[in-house]
């Protein structure tokens, strides 16, 4: 049980002692699932209004699909994208494997059916007089859609904490696509599979304390965003 | 309906409009005045809602016509249309932000730039919210009449030509009310704002509006204060039909063209009696007490509500028929009306 227990207080000396190792790979983490929750708002904010607003022929059959790909395994994503990527792939000339870039544009496939699904849920279950208020305060169409969107903000922002809470703590698309190289891709997840499978439970510890905090600090935003919606 | 202001504002034609499978609303002819106030009354479900969902051209009737300034309102119009008239509905909704932001949403929307501050502070006050204390309140901060009233004054803060209200105070304690009913008033005074107004109280209607629409079933009622007696019916003899009262007591009326029909009675054929009177042909005598007194319309002729059983019913008199029979509030009358006084549609 020692080695527990030394894992742990060797665990707080690393992140305490501000360790560089322990440092970059956390900053890497940070960067990858930023990139990724930006192209995943800019794709899915717009897709979800139009999915949650508009009534129009297949709107449920997309509406399922969409709801399917949230429980997407990141293996699964990790394997198609390497298909595309990889050297021999369709594209493979754009050099994506074992790099950030590679990372985020699939952890950004990962991730949008999340913003996607959760902003059409916020959009439909906004109050149905909204529309008839705006019309009668003398909103023009453009204006009716602005609106409605700064409405459903607070439920669009739960859905963006959301994703990037699955952004951050997945390990299979980092592995595959990142390729876990030391002071490049390793992130948070590879990391600590790395360590533990190594037996240095003191950086994997560290890391896994990490993780877990920025996991706390993301459902924290979550309660208080769902309180305010 | 002579107290329409010259110019006119509103013309509805051969409208019908339908919601759901049983209700359509028919109205075949309606002029309203530039500057006119207008009370609509009648039981819940007869039409109000629909009336001036149609008049703030939120929606287009399915048949029939409503023009405005004298033209049909085409897309292309639409939006300046809808800028100048303005609903407030029955059940308000405040958008999720601060009560300084709900009132200028309004404005800002229409590019209004310059000093919004002001015209903000403007309406707040005219609804009776102190804009220090109020102007950074969140939506949630609210209760059910200030809420009301900020939704108010984003309506009144545009100057709107025309003020559609939904049952403005209900719901709201008579406190609210009051504020509510006071600020539409002072802003008509001061903007000469069209009104039409959909409420249950009769009493302010009847001091606000320059004359009251009755609507029951989807048609207006054309006679001022009717009384509307709704079924059952149940036969009598021959053409007699009876309706019964909850105490006992009943009401009579010929031919009932159904027995859920609903009769109407023009308070000008009942006759108000002090005593109890004999050898009458009239077959419906009912005593009850004299509940509220109004003066109404051009002529300033006496309107009495008397309570009788669960109906109470209007009678219309002459202001000199009134002081002659020295009638109170809380006094006992007899009325008295022919079976056939009561029509059908």
């Amino acid at each position: 049980m020692d080695y527990i227990t030394n894992g742990f207080i060797e665990a707080l000396r690393l992140l305490f002692s501000g360790d560089i190792e322990a440092y970059t790979v956390v900053f890497t983490t940070i960067k990858i699932s930023s990139l990724s929750i930006t192209a995943s708002l800019v794709i899915g904010v717009p897709l979800g209004f139009l999915l949650g607003y508009y009534e129009f022929p297949g709107k449920r059959q997309i509406r399922t699909v969409v709801d399917t790909l949230l429980a997407l395994p990141t293996v699964v994503v990790g394997l198609v994208v390497y298909a595309f990527v990889t050297r021999q792939g369709p594209l493979g000339g754009m050099g994506l494997l074992f790099t950030i870039p590679g990372i985020a544009v699939a952890q950004t496939i990962l991730i949008t059916p999340i913003v996607i699904s959760l902003t059409a849920t916020a959009v439909e279950s906004l109050d149905r007089r909204l529309r008839e208020t705006l019309m009668t305060l003398g909103a023009r169409q453009g204006q009716l859609l602005l609106a409605s969107i700064m409405e459903a903000r607070h439920a669009i922002a739960a859905a963006a904490v959301t994703a990037y809470g699955r952004a951050i703590s997945e390990v299979g698309i980092s592995m595959m696509i990142g390729g876990n190289i030391k002071w490049y891709t390793r992130t948070i997840t590879t990391a600590i599979a790395l360590e533990t499978a190594k037996g240095q439970f003191a950086l994997g510890m560290a890391l896994g304390i990490v993780l877990l905090t920025l996991a706390l600090l993301v459902n924290i935003m979550l309660v208080a965003l769902k309180k305010r919606s | 309906m002579e107290s329409a202001a010259s110019k006119e504002l509103y013309r509805v034609i051969n409208l019908r409009h339908r919601r759901g499978n049983h209700f359509e609303l028919t109205i075949p002819d309606l002029t309203i005045g530039d500057g006119e106030s207008i009370g609509l009354t009648g039981p819940s479900g007869g039409g109000k809602s629909t009336i001036l969902s149609l008049l703030s051209f939120l929606e287009d009737p399915h048949h029939g016509k409503v023009l405005f300034g004298g033209k049909t309102i085409t897309d292309n119009d639409s939006l300046s249309v809808r800028r100048s008239v303005t609903l407030l509905s029955q059940d308000p909704y405040l958008l999720k932000r601060s009560v300084y932001e709900n009132v200028a949403y309004p404005l800002k929307i229409r590019g209004e730039t310059g000093s919004l501050k002001g015209r903000v502070f403007e309406a707040m006050d005219m609804v009776g919210l102190k804009p220090d204390h109020f102007a950074g309140r969140r939506w949630h901060e609210l209760s059910g009449g200030e809420a009301q009233r900020v939704a108010l004054a984003a309506r009144l803060v545009i100057r709107p030509r025309v003020l559609l209200l939904d049952e403005p105070t209900s719901g709201v304690d008579p406190a609210n009310a009051l504020l509510i009913k006071e600020s539409i008033q002072t802003h008509r005074k001061k903007y000469g704002t069209s009104l039409v107004i959909a409420s249950h109280d009769s009493l302010w209607l009847n001091s606000a509006a320059d004359r009251v629409i009755k609507i029951y079933g989807g048609r207006i009622e054309t006679i001022e204060s009717a009384n509307l007696i709704p079924g059952p019916w149940a036969k009598e003899e021959k053409d007699l039909y009876r309706r019964n009262l909850s105490d006992g007591r009943c009401i009579y009326s010929v031919s009932p063209p159904g027995e859920k029909a609903t009769g109407i009675l023009d308070p000008s054929e009942i006759i108000v009696s002090l005593h109890p009177p004999s050898d009458l042909s009239a077959r419906n005598i009912l005593a009850g007490r004299i509940n509220r007194m109004t003066s109404h319309g051009e002529d300033r002729s006496i309107i009495i509500d008397v309570d009788i059983a669960d109906l109470p019913l209007t009678c219309r008199l002459t202001r000199q028929g009134a002081r002659q029979l020295d009638l109170l509030p809380g006094r006992e009358v007899w009325l008295i009306f022919k079976a056939s006084s009561i029509r059908w549609e």
